[in-house]
């Protein structure tokens, strides 16, 4: 791969956004995820309901005009719950990718930069905690933080870390031994120097793309986790958990169940649409 | 790692292969020298004995009758043991293990006669021996078992011969009889080590397996005192942490029997072809008590308050969907017809009293607290509804939901100081005032505490005065509803869905105390 060929800088916002729109399937998830995170940012301004507001004399009914996407059990707008768990969900996954995505960062740099020793015990310790399947490692680390908010962050940060960090290495590994790189070396620069203003532009792009993965897979995750009862209590508007709540009332009150799921799935695919389209015009350019 | 278990198990309900590796794992990590026997045993198919009910239940915890509390220890219990005198649906004593009975004239003695040439399981006969073992064992003080109170009152417990049994009690107790039949008082063999382990009981069925979290299997007593019962061949109990995937496996044909399911998941059932539904009503009820005995519970305003800011009505409506009935704070509900008033009525819903009451007792700025919920029986919801209507007057807590075994396990559930409990339905209303409110009742989870309240109970206990009984629960209504630091918002329908392939399933209000002895199976 010939990371270095491609030089960061060249690369606007608009120009990206401008490529991603070029192919259908990517402008379509794009939009998608501009749409939710247009929600999560503003969907507080104009929900007609609260999260846990409850009509009583309004309770069990079907989508209509009053209520777009019906009412549950307890007589909440599943609408304004739906749209207000974009923000719930995107903050939950935005902020624990964010995080992933810096510590793992840092810590590829450094380990595919250094080498030696260090690379060797982070890379095996990363191997191990990789050898364990996702879900099972959120519960066990939930289990032991105890339910709260901050700790389903937490879990994306331990679980997606060792990823991130072993794409950056990767790239790393190749640019390293090019001639820019020993240039700097030669010129005496500082590690922080070398890796962040040398190297990182061109991990860059592999970067993004794996961002935008892992933001996925989080999204999912903490729908999973909701979906679980663990990490989030009620009346927390977390799609997953308003499944495992329209569960018992599903041959009863479908739609409670139906635009939760909906929600997911259009994120999620428009986010990993998204992220397919990004490697293609960032790695190709076109 | 308790917790750990707990969240792996819940991960797993679904998945009945995944349960059972983990059971397969966490046996042969933890305890090498278990070996369960073959999961499925094939029953001897015999002429008396037809059919195989398998039943979804949650898991058992405990095996041990002097301990055992939920639903699915009680129906495990009560197959595998014999109670002294049962009660049927309508709430009155029936004979089992006693055939019949005298009480003295001034109600302080009890002589019951019992059957005769009934085995347990092992072999070794059943005498009035073992009824003095079991019951001085529930009552002993020095063991501190959740019967000790309920029985402080027996004096002596004797045998007189192989066949007869003579209680003595301090105090008359016109409600002895029930208590004889609590759902712990099971007989057990004299001189039997561990109780949780042994399954050596009278009763109609035998424990053939028990793999702990996954099932029990119950095959029929052929030397079953009862002549021509029990009908079935085998019981098998599955078990299932979600009410959800129990429904589905009913559905699905994996299961014959539910019991206790919420109501929205017993009214998807009602027009499913070659399912049955049954719903009684019952003195069973949803409990949400704030601890008295520290700060912000021991603040009357603060209780004051709760009661003000909630709206039973339409928790009933919302949680309930209607089936069942309103209640009042008491635990003495609607269905004890002679002794309920109507008259005794929480205060009514104001939620201006309710933040001046706040302010008062210093929580101008709101009342921050944790709600504690096991996750069952439509609780979750439950605690949501309260949470909405609490926060209109500044109580602001945050829902903890935690799995039933978590909830209950290491005594968590008593020590909590805002939870919200279900307590099954009882034949008299005695029980929740001993074993609840008393000042030092065993499940005293309020930690209430009221001398003049006491008083009531002790009276309401022992009078053989029916007009007295009723004039002090009548206070004891008017005290917890002005007062008491619980809010009892409905009464529990109690509900059950069933295969038509079995017939005389006769559902009780505390669906653990539900008899298979006369179900049968139609080929």
């Amino acid at each position: 791969m010939e990371h270095g060929a491609t030089p960061y800088q060249g690369w606007r916002l608009y120009h990206i956004l401008r490529e991603l729109y070029r192919k259908p399937a990517s402008g379509l998830g794009t939009s998608l995820t501009i749409i939710f995170v247009f929600l999560a940012i503003f969907g507080p301004l104009f929900t007609p309901y609260g999260v846990n507001e409850q009509i009583v004399t309004s309770a069990r009914s079907a989508p209509s005009a009053e209520h777009w996407f019906g009412t549950d059990n307890l007589g909440r707008d599943v609408f304004s719950r739906v749209v207000l768990g974009a923000r719930e969900v995107l903050v939950l996954a935005g902020g624990g990718t964010l995080l992933a995505v810096l510590t793992g960062t840092a810590i590829g740099l450094l380990s595919g930069f250094l080498g030696g020793w260090f690379d060797e015990l982070v890379m095996r310790f990363f191997d191990s905690l990789l050898a364990i399947p996702a879900l099972l490692m959120a519960l066990l680390l939930l289990g032991t933080f105890g339910p709260a908010r901050w700790s389903v962050a937490l879990v994306i940060l331990i679980v997606y870390t060792p990823i991130v960090a072993r794409v950056v290495r990767s790239v790393v590994l190749g640019v390293k031994v090019k001639a820019f790189v020993e240039a700097s070396r030669l010129q005496g620069e500082g590690l922080g120097w070398i890796l962040f203003r040398e190297i990182l532009p061109s991990v860059l792009p592999a970067l993004a793309v794996e961002a935008a993965l892992r933001f996925s897979y989080a999204i999912f995750l903490v729908a999973s986790l909701g979906f679980l009862g663990v990490g989030v209590q009620p009346p927390s508007p977390n799609w997953g958990l308003m499944v495992k709540e329209a569960r018992t009332y599903v041959s009863q009150l479908p739609w409670t169940m139906y635009f939760p799921v909906g929600a997911i799935s259009l994120l999620v695919i428009g986010v990993n649409l998204m992220a397919d389209g990004l490697q293609r015009v960032l790695r190709t350019g076109r | 790692m308790y917790m750990l278990i707990q969240l792996l198990k819940n991960y797993f309900t679904t998945s009945r292969v995944a349960i059972l590796m983990l059971v397969v794992f966490l046996v042969s990590a933890c305890a090498p020298a278990a070996t369960p026997a073959p999961a499925t045993p094939t029953p001897e198919p015999e002429a008396q004995f037809q059919g195989v009910l398998r039943v979804a239940l949650q898991p058992i915890v405990q095996t041990d009758p002097a301990f055992i509390s939920s639903d699915s220890e009680v129906l495990v219990a009560n197959h595998v043991y014999d109670y002294l005198v049962d009660i049927d649906q309508a709430n009155n004593i029936i004979p089992r293990l006693a055939r019949d009975w005298e009480i003295s004239p001034d109600g302080k003695t009890y002589t019951f006669f019992l059957e005769e040439g009934v085995t347990f399981h092992d072999g070794s006969p059943f005498t009035a021996e073992d009824v003095v073992w079991t019951y001085d064992r529930l009552r002993d003080p020095a063991a501190e078992l959740p019967t000790s109170t309920l029985y402080a009152n027996i004096s002596e417990v004797t045998a007189e011969g192989d066949n007869t049994v003579i209680f003595t009690l301090l105090e008359p107790n016109p409600f002895f009889l029930y208590d004889l039949s609590d759902n712990h008082a099971l007989i057990l063999d004299s001189g039997t080590e561990d109780p949780s382990t042994s399954f050596n009981g009278t009763g109609p069925f035998k424990v053939v397996n028990y793999i702990p979290e996954d099932r029990i299997v119950l095959e029929a007593n052929p030397d079953y005192f009862m002549e021509g019962l029990p009908k079935l061949s085998s019981i098998e109990i599955i078990f299932f942490n979600d009410e959800t995937a129990a429904v589905d496996a009913l559905r699905s044909g994996q299961i014959d029997l539910v019991m206790r399911m919420s109501i929205p998941l017993f009214e998807s059932l009602q027009d499913v072809s070659g399912i049955t539904t049954l719903d009684i009503p019952t003195n069973g009820f949803d409990l949400i008590r704030l601890r008295a005995d520290r700060a912000p519970g021991n603040d009357p305003r603060v209780v004051q308050a709760f009661k003000l800011a909630t709206d039973r009505e339409a928790i009933f409506q919302l949680v309930q969907q209607g089936y069942g009935a309103l209640g009042y704070d008491t635990p003495i509900g609607p269905l004890y017809t002679q002794y309920f008033n109507a008259e005794f009525t929480p205060p009514q819903r104001d939620i201006e009293q309710a933040r001046q009451l706040l302010a008062d007792a210093g929580y101008a700025d709101g009342l921050e607290m944790t709600l504690h919920v096991p996750d069952s029986g439509g609780r979750p919801d439950l605690a949501v509804v309260l949470q909405n209507q609490w926060a209109e007057a500044g109580i602001n807590v945050e829902v903890a939901v935690e799995p039933e075994s978590v909830y209950y396990g290491e005594d968590g559930w008593l020590e909590v100081d805002l939870g919200i409990t279900g307590w099954g339905s009882r034949p008299y209303p005695q029980f929740y005032l001993d074993v609840m409110l008393t000042c030092d009742a065993i499940w005293n989870e309020a930690h209430y505490c009221n001398e003049e309240f006491d008083q009531l109970v002790e009276v309401a206990g022992t009078t053989l005065d029916e007009a007295e009984r009723v004039q002090a629960y009548n206070e004891i209504q008017r005290i917890l509803a002005d007062s008491g630091p619980i809010i009892i918002p409905y009464f529990f329908a109690q509900v059950a869905a069933v295969t038509d392939q079995f017939d005389n399933f006769e559902l009780k209000a505390f669906a653990g105390r539900t008899d298979f002895r006369q179900v049968t199976s139609s080929p």
